[in-house]
């Protein structure tokens, strides 16, 4: 669970919880409060500080510093669902992590708040064009992702994109000598005529045409489906979806109450025995590093995300990531394994020279390099391959490194094998 | 040429009646025929592995798809010089003067001629480019997300489907070699999805190559056979197959390229043509054009320009963005050539849809009726479908569609990989075939 709502959990929280029960976990995964604490180290790189703004890859480490250190770690997570359903890429430093904080803010909240913090952010109206769309000639890029991705997904025509377009115009950027962008409504530029939208006629403005879109009867078994499927990893069963729904609209089209309704869900727990997930990139990453309680020390994190294909802050396009088994490519594994081998060379997982006794049996080296990882789940064939390893390898006597060797393999493939990757 | 054939004989018989031994000799596997015999092979296995073999052979038809992202601008980039009065009109701010294409009634953009011998511009008048104006589907959705997935999977349909060209592998391709269908990039491309022929993602084939920090010798060799034999499990789930799968192939692909690694500063894949500097495009094409000229068995590949055509309020920028792709597809062009590859390498090149005819002020929005072209030594060069008339827009104020792209598909699969379109692309015999291969 601590995985699916989150990064995985230290060996601290995961016992504390296991002795509270599922029902106390869940209200604390939802609500945040009391819990033990990660001691995990304040990000230095270099023996600095992070310079998320300016300097190259710290805005990717500030957020996976909150991932691996946050007491509210389905927050966390929640803020990187909305950032892949509410994709934004390519702009500003400040403005994005502007973005993220945004996305925080309401990740639990009611939907309509956030969708209205969002259509108003400024990497928003940049990204999708809808800055500067006024009335003699207005853009339908925002409209159409509106109502495509970020509300509906189906149950609109082409009419309705170019109608909603029309309400939508209004927002104005303007640029300052100093490089930064200012965002105003300027009702000169909205186009004040009557529209039809999704069957209704008005002289709407964009809070009516996102205020259309949430009370359409395909948004909230959209919505609450793309939540299941992020956090169980398969479409939703239609009596699920119809539990689901009633929720969302019971609650005020809140999202914290839908989330508590998946994570108690039977399905999440079926297969607790064998993984059904593919880490997404930034979970594998961010959950290594909280499981095995190393701080952030280092910027190659950032490249490495990029390499296997989720670099946050830098979605491929509106539509967000593909998540699933595509994240795995031959590529990808490979990066994950060269991941490996920067993992192995960090403080908590690293195997100093001479640091590991040679006269450990194959079951203690075993034992020793499964804590050294966060004691992660392994199937029976791992459970098997890293016994013969540690046989093999602590047999040969006249190796004098052999247990620091044993123990460098062992982790790794802890972090690297097949198992790792799900969850 | 006779091994493609092969292929598209295979699959013909083998759906109509069983195989005799005659035609399997037919297919020049004669001498591996006793061993697979002896070994009680059924004889179905003997004509997949005869088409694996087939597939592999040194000189088999390579087809690149290359995707350019967004959805590019018919109008601009090819202008209709017809029409350009009514052009000019529908684009008062963007209208382009079209440099004009030889033989026909067209100019294309100024920036398609960049680049090595004249860029896209000089291959199409060297006979090397064949144009498809007007392609797309018929009621097309304007969604990049849609639109993109009917033409990854030939197919138009909401649900997840393995890629075009990861079926024909999976039809035509061997059991064994991941490189067969290569994505150029960190992912796999979707075109490139395969039930469950195996396909490789390689961003760089230099550091495809595997090591473990502080470990070597005899520990380093039993973590890579355990990685290995953990890569060929069975079993565990959906996303543990998933998981095992891609640690065996990026295993097998390693082992393959390690050969081309670069060492003591020579570096195997080194090209003599001049790329682009500073375009990931360009340097991923350089290594594709290098890694068909080893024996590798590439068979299908796919890549993705960097260049972002969804042009909705900067179409000013087209200007960069095709210079970008002609400088380097006109490099990819000539690279092959110097390597002896271009008569069995043919580049297609697609994205996944037009824009709107009339401008909004500074850009475009989504369109139908989009641009493809087939580029290569073997391909018909021209313009080979219908411009579409500027006069008679659809109801929606959109190019009328001229040319199915599920036609286009069909026409590559036969008359470049030698294998019958409807084994691929459903319902292939409704779509007719357009001539694009000579």
């Amino acid at each position: 669970m601590f995985w699916r709502a989150g990064f995985g959990a230290t060996p601290r929280e995961a016992r504390h919880w296991a002795r509270r029960g599922k029902g106390a976990t869940i209200r604390w995964l939802l609500n945040g409060g009391p819990s033990p604490a990660p001691r995990i180290k304040a990000p230095r790189i270099d023996g600095h500080r992070l310079d998320p703004e300016n300097e190259w890859g710290h805005d990717v480490l500030w957020w996976l510093d909150r991932m691996i250190r946050s007491r509210h770690p389905l927050q966390e997570k929640l803020t990187l669902f909305w950032h892949d359903h509410f994709a934004t890429t390519e702009q500003d430093t400040p403005l994005m992590l502007a973005q993220n904080k945004t996305l925080r803010r309401h990740a639990l909240g009611r939907f309509p708040d956030l969708l209205e913090a969002v259509t108003r952010d400024p990497a928003m109206l940049m990204f999708l064009s809808l800055a500067n769309s006024d009335k003699e000639a207005p853009n339908e890029n925002y409209a159409r992702e509106l109502m495509e991705l970020f509300t509906l997904g189906r149950g609109y025509s082409e009419r309705d994109i170019r109608q909603a377009a029309r309400a939508l115009t209004g927002f104005k950027a303007e640029w300052h000598d100093n490089g930064n962008v200012e965002i105003s409504y300027d009702r000169e530029w909205h186009d004040a005529g009557a529209k039809r939208v999704l069957g209704k006629v008005g002289r709407f403005d964009w809070k009516d045409v996102l205020d259309l879109c949430v009370r359409h009867p395909a948004h909230a078994p959209f919505v609450v489906g793309k939540l299941w499927e992020f956090f169980v990893g398969t479409s939703v069963p239609r009596s699920a979806r119809a539990h689901l729904v009633r929720v969302y609209r019971g609650s005020g089209l809140r999202i914290r109450p839908v989330v508590g309704a998946i994570l108690a869900h039977p399905a999440l727990y079926r297969n607790l025995d064998a993984p059904t997930m593919v880490k997404s990139p930034v979970v594998f990453v961010a959950g290594s590093l909280r499981t095995t309680g190393q701080g952030i020390e280092r910027d190659a994190w950032t490249w490495l995300l990029d390499s296997m294909g989720q670099y946050p802050f830098r979605p491929p396009s509106v539509a967000g990531w593909d998540w699933g088994a595509s994240w795995l490519s031959s590529n990808s594994m490979r990066v994950r394994f060269d991941f490996a081998n920067y993992m192995i060379d960090t403080p908590r997982v690293g195997v100093e020279d001479g640091s590991t006794p040679n006269k450990l049996s194959p079951k203690q080296a075993v034992a020793r390099a499964r804590r050294a990882v966060g004691n992660p789940w392994t199937s029976a064939a791992t459970d098997r391959e890293l016994m013969r390893i540690a046989r093999r390898v602590l047999a040969d006597e006249d190796f004098d490194e052999r247990g620091d060797m044993c123990q460098r393999v062992l982790r790794h493939l802890l972090i690297s094998g097949p198992d790792a990757q799900v969850h | 040429m006779n091994a493609h054939r092969a292929c598209d004989d295979f699959h013909r018989t083998n759906e109509l009646r069983p195989l005799t031994r005659r035609q399997v000799v037919g297919l020049g596997v004669g001498g591996g025929l006793s061993l697979y015999l002896a070994k009680a092979m059924p004889i179905q296995r003997v004509f997949e592995a005869a088409a694996a073999d087939a597939a592999t052979s040194p000189s088999a038809p390579v087809l690149v798809s290359v995707f350019l992202p967004g959805g590019v601008d018919l109008l601009d980039t090819l202008v209709p010089l017809h029409a350009y009065g009514r052009y000019a009109d529908l684009r008062p701010n963007l209208k382009v003067q079209g440099v004009p294409l030889a033989g026909t009634s067209l100019g294309i953009h100024p920036s398609m001629g960049r680049g090595i011998n004249g860029g896209v511009k000089g291959l199409y008048e060297r006979g090397k480019v064949g144009f498809l104006p007007g392609i797309d589907y018929s009621n097309p959705d304007l969604s990049h997300f849609h639109s993109r997935h009917f033409w990854e999977t030939g197919l138009i349909t909401d649900r997840s489907a393995p890629g075009w060209l990861g079926r024909w592998l999976d039809r035509a391709g061997g059991r064994d070699n991941p490189l067969q269908g290569i994505s150029m990039g960190y992912g796999l491309s979707p075109v490139m999805r395969s039930g469950r022929a195996p396909v490789a993602a390689v961003a760089s084939p230099g550091d495809a190559g595997f090591w473990i920090r502080g470990v070597w010798g005899d520990a380093y060799d039993e973590a890579m056979a355990a990685y290995t034999r953990l890569g060929k499990v069975n079993g565990g789930g959906h996303a543990l197959s998933a998981s095992r799968e891609a640690a065996r192939l990026a295993k097998l692909v390693a082992d393959r390229l390690s050969p081309y690694a670069e060492h003591d500063g020579n570096d195997p894949l080194a090209s003599t043509v001049p790329y682009p500097e500073e375009s990931d495009f360009g340097e991923r094409l350089r290594y594709l054009a290098a890694m068909i000229s080893k024996p590798l068995g590439i068979r299908v590949a796919s890549i993705e320009a960097g260049a972002d055509f969804d042009t909705h309020d900067n179409q000013s920028e087209l200007t960069d963005l095709l210079g970008e792709v002609s400088e380097c597809l006109a490099a990819f062009q000539a690279d092959l050539e110097a390597r002896g590859l271009s008569n069995r390498v043919l580049t297609f090149v697609w994205s996944e849809f037009g824009r709107r005819p009339e401008e909004n002020d500074s850009g475009t929005d989504h369109g139908a009726g989009g641009l493809a072209w087939v580029q290569g030594d073997r391909a018909v060069g021209g313009v080979l479908s219908e411009y579409p008339d500027l006069n008679r827009l659809d109801r929606d104020d959109n190019l009328q569609v001229t040319i199915d792209f599920r036609r286009v598909y069909s026409s590559l699969l036969e008359q470049h990989l030698g294998t019958e379109a409807s084994g691929v692309i459903p319902r292939a015999g409704a779509f007719g075939r357009v001539a694009l291969v000579k």
